[in-house]
């Protein structure tokens, strides 16, 4: 089979099932939960396709076919590699289980229709993210990305807040991707070229400041702090499956693009480190702080997702800055857990609200008592982002601890510090919420009145929140072919 | 491997084939709940025992088992004649609380769940015991603490448990991450995990590094040891626990720190490194003995009393720590022993009393004696036991404890001033027992009889205090093998 088959195949089954379920699903008039479980096929055969493309790699690596459109000039160039087909096969399996989701989560929601369309889009546009090896098609895709999941986000438009939260992140998104389109004229001007391989080989201080440009669009896209104010209102007010596939996935994949991009422009390791690190100590501080005076559920996962993004960049700061391999697998591991615990939060959080009709944290009192199950979940994921052993948080919290100890300056020790800082008081944010549930009922909401029958909580939404919180324990008490996996590919962010 | 080796691994195997079955049986009565988590504890008692030959000829045990070999992590468990002490210890205490909760109300909700949790915490404090590697290590010194935070957020009493119980995790975790780092440091360092690797190599650590290490780990105990100030989570959580809870908190986790001091900054460094602290740990014992006893002195909760006085016994366990001198840390391990079964006695006491007073406040209760002459005799018996008195054990432990502190080069004042502080020890155990068991009786209606499930246990454990006290012999004796594995042969 020839090599651009193979790098292409993945995200023609995710456009193509994307209009063909749209227009199948149409024609056929199908039920929500029939075209769910169209979503779900077309995903797995992307993700067949993801694994097969990701043990080809080494093959595809020395061959110049797997660059599709080399030889036409300003043709569209694709470069698969291991790290980001890591990245994008973590990616499919959360959009399998959000799909599976929305199943339930979507039934009184007219409009379904179009909404498994978008998911597919949006999870297409980040496939070509990373597999695209030049600028121009990455600002493209960038942008579909981002058109993609502002629709998903105003998906439930009936809300006011729904809007304006997808009006912001378009805005802001849009922002980031004109600084990239500013990036993109340096570099274009300096060299020539689009072709991030060809740019590699004359880097100057034109492409230097093209790659300031491209991070500082992905900070943007990533949620680092300062540029982080549409998180809270985007994953507070979306569909809380959307939530999860952005908070968990979408926008912290965006900070494994950066160094292969930055890099391959000019930026030296040490700059990237150093801005990664200071500015992961920013993220940990806010996010963690302001979470702690949330009354909205969705909107304290926000918060604590901002702080996880903090401790992603320190683990990846770690890396670039002193060299250390043990910062790059600390992030990517991070990356990983953070993806399967988040979207469990996120997806437990909808549970809550669906059965309840509340986003209000003290709603959850009395949760453990009627949906037991649910509550469960909730809890590992909340245990598990504290960090609590054999727990998955804890294996990276351990990788990061001694990442930053390995490097051992004051620069890393302080920043360290700022970690240890966070987690405390994240502790202090996600165990009140955890205990929440178990306490009685006070106020009124749909748990208080005992003698009500519990709400019974459909299998298309316990389903994936069950797996998930297995995964979570599993990858706790057995990290080791996990890390193995991430060692390998970690290589990859070096150029 | 060699055929014993393999039972190591049991001590904590069979708690968790224990938890899972609770799990499993969720409509098992309370007996049936206690029977399971009984017979489990109690094998996880026998292994040491029949290990105990093994340990004799070997002078260690040690099980490896591979886990996360990309990060040298393995799981392996070490018994030592130092951790055979503490695990004996703290398997014997949650024995003695678990057979004491069946005379209590407290698991009668979810008694599944309760003594599942109670083997949990059982088995952090056994796995923290045992575990040769330092994430190993960790892992079980955090379950240690959840178990307890579950135990005091499931069934503890009032809605202010809450609150106490996230105050316990969160000050006590700040503990463990000062713990954590310097078993990061470590790690990194030596590129490997295994605490038995680490001890050969530790002393070669430069010494600004050895001082920050000693520094944060002595600090991180200390705060599980509860000594002051970092003590606040202790009377709180102590209050707030149903009482078998207590009986664990304060007699066996508590000297999980002393056992962290002694496995990790003592046996890693040499003795010059860790001479710096001596004063201090000296004198954070000396304050934490008087405060302690201060309070207790004060306080009118009668299970504040016996948890303040744990603050104060701590106080002696650091205090002979300090003293770096082998009379001095002999006394400690025995004084960990001694205190467990002293303040077991003394919250089981509490416990019946308030069981059946219905009151905690020690001015509303008096005159017991006449009426529970059983009852008042293990009470004089733990009353007398903690102020030190001949031939019960603490007079033992003491002994070694003072002797070492004059033997120490430090000032002798210090000791003085320890020894003068211990007669508040004295003073406050006497007005606990004077005021509830001599006078009129007080409150009117008292029932006629004490649980006889109560009063069983506690006049075995009064018995075992005696004992122990008579015979402390072969106690000295590991005491002193422990101390010799990781000394060498000092005096």
């Amino acid at each position: 089979m020839s090599g651009l088959f193979i790098a292409v195949l993945p995200v023609s089954i995710l456009i193509g099932g994307a209009f063909l379920i749209y227009l199948v699903s149409r024609f056929f008039q199908l039920s929500n939960r029939f075209e769910s479980l169209l979503t779900v096929l077309v995903l797995i055969g992307t993700l067949v396709a993801l694994i097969f493309l990701y043990n080809q790699i080494p093959d595809l690596a020395g061959r110049p076919d797997a660059f599709f459109g080399l030889s036409t000039p300003g043709g569209i160039l694709w470069k698969p590699n291991a790290l980001g087909v890591f990245i994008l096969i973590i990616a499919t399996v959360i959009g399998i289980l959000i799909s599976v989701f929305s199943g339930e989560y979507l039934s009184r929601d007219p409009r379904y229709l179009v909404y498994y369309p978008l998911v597919l889009l949006t999870l297409a546009g980040l496939m070509s993210m990373f597999l695209s090896n030049d600028l121009f098609n990455l600002f493209l895709l960038t942008e579909m990305t981002t058109i993609a999941a502002s629709s998903l986000i105003a998906f439930q438009y009936q809300h006011e807040n729904a809007i304006k939260a997808s009006f912001k992140y378009l805005i802001m998104s849009s922002l980031g991707t004109m600084i990239m389109l500013l990036g993109i004229y340096f570099v274009y001007r300096s060299t020539g070229e689009m072709h991030l391989d060809r740019v590699l080989a004359s880097p100057d201080n034109f492409t230097r400041i093209g790659a300031a440009c491209f991070l500082m669009g992905f900070s943007l896209k990533a949620g680092v702090v300062p540029l982080h104010t549409w998180v809270p209102d985007v994953y507070g007010n979306a569909p809380s499956a959307v939530s999860g596939l952005l908070a968990g996935v979408l926008s912290k994949s965006m900070l494994f693009i950066v160094p292969v991009i930055c890099l391959r422009l000019g930026m030296t390791r040490v700059e990237l480190g150093t801005y990664l690190m200071v500015f992961a100590c920013f993220n940990m501080l806010v996010g963690s702080i302001r979470m702690l005076k949330q009354h909205l559920l969705r909107r304290f996962l926000s918060f604590s997702s901002i702080a996880q993004t903090g401790y992603l960049m320190f683990g990846l700061g770690i890396g670039f800055y002193y060299n250390l391999d043990q910062g790059l697998s600390a992030g990517l591991y991070l990356f990983l857990v953070i993806a399967v615990m988040k979207c469990l939060a996120f997806l437990s959080a909808g549970i809550f609200q669906f059965y309840s009709g509340s986003q209000d944290i003290e709603s959850l009192r009395g949760a453990g008592n009627r949906m037991p199950i649910t509550a469960f979940c909730f809890s590992v994921a909340l245990a598990g982002l504290a960090g609590i052993p054999l727990l998955a948080g804890f294996t990276g919290k351990w990788m990061i601890f001694s990442a930053s100890l390995a490097a051992g300056d004051l620069f890393s020790v302080i920043c360290l510090g700022i970690f240890m800082v966070s987690t405390l008081i994240g502790l202090a944010g996600y165990l009140p919420i955890l205990v929440k549930q178990y306490q009685p009922p006070t106020k009124a909401g749909i748990f208080l009145n005992p003698a009500e029958r519990a709400p019974r909580v459909s299998r298309w939404m316990l389903a994936p929140v069950t797996l998930l919180a297995i995964l979570v324990l599993f990858i706790g008490i057995f990290p080791a072919p996990w890390i193995n996996l991430v060692e390998q590919v970690m290589g990859w962010m070096l150029i | 491997m060699k055929s014993y080796e393999i039972l190591l691994p049991g001590i904590t195997v069979l708690p968790i084939i224990g938890v899972v079955v609770l799990l499993i049986w969720r409509k098992a009565t309370k007996k049936q709940a206690a029977t399971i988590g009984i017979l489990c504890e109690a094998f996880a008692l026998i292994i040491p025992i029949i290990l105990l030959a093994a340990l004799r000829r070997e002078g260690s045990i040690l099980f490896t088992l591979p886990w996360i070999p990309n990060m040298q992590i393995s799981f392996s468990l070490e018994l030592s004649w130092l951790s055979l002490i503490f695990l004996l210890t703290e398997v014997l205490v949650t024995l003695t609380a678990m057979i004491y909760s069946l005379g209590e109300t407290t698991g009668e909700k979810y008694s599944n769940y309760y003594y599942a949790l109670l083997l949990l915490f059982s088995l952090g404090m056994s796995g923290t015991t045992l575990a040769d590697d330092v994430f190993l290590f960790y892992i079980f010194w955090e379950l240690m603490l959840i178990a307890s935070v579950l135990l005091i957020l499931i069934w503890g009493h009032g809605e202010i448990r809450f609150k106490v119980a996230l105050k316990y995790f969160i000050v006590t975790h700040l503990g463990s991450l000062m713990v954590l780092v310097s078993l990061i440091t470590l790690y990194v360092n030596f590129g490997t995990a295994s605490l038995s690797a680490l001890i050969l190599q530790a002393s070669t650590l430069p010494v600004n590094m050895q001082v920050f290490l000693i520094l944060f780990f002595i600090i991180g105990f200390s705060v599980k040891m509860a000594i002051f100030p970092l003590h606040i989570w202790l009377p709180d959580a102590h209050t707030v626990a149903p009482m078998p809870v207590t009986i664990i908190l304060a007699a066996a986790m508590l000297s999980m720190g002393t056992y962290g001091i002694l496995r990790f900054p003592f046996a890693l460094f040499p003795l010059e490194s860790i001479q710096p602290f001596a004063l201090w740990m000296m004198l954070a014992g000396l304050i934490s003995e008087v405060y302690g006893a201060l309070i207790a002195l004060a306080e009118k909760d009668i299970k504040r009393i016996i948890a303040y006085s744990s603050v104060s016994q701590m106080g002696y366990i650091l205090f002979g720590l300090g003293t770096l001198t082998a009379r001095g840390m002999q006394g400690s391990i025995l004084h960990v022993v001694y205190h467990a079964i002293v303040k077991a006695l003394l919250f089981m006491v509490v416990g019946i009393v308030i069981s059946m007073t219905g009151e905690r406040d020690i001015r509303k209760i008096s005159g017991l004696g006449s009426k529970f002459p059983i009852l008042c005799v293990c009470a004089a018996i733990g009353v007398l036991g903690i102020s030190g008195m001949p031939p019960l054990g603490i007079f033992n432990s003491e002994w070694l404890i003072f002797g070492g502190g004059f033997d120490s080069g430090v000032s002798i004042v210090l000791t003085v001033m320890t020894l003068i502080g211990s007669l508040l020890t004295v003073v406050y155990a006497l007005r606990f027992f004077g005021l509830i068991f001599i006078g009129e009786p007080k409150p009117e209606a008292l029932p006629v009889k004490t649980t006889r499930a109560l009063i069983i246990p506690t006049v075995a454990v009064a018995v075992f205090l005696i004992v122990e006290g008579l015979a402390p012999a072969p106690l000295m004796s590991w005491a002193i093998r422990g101390l010799t594995s990781i000394f060498g042969s000092f005096q």
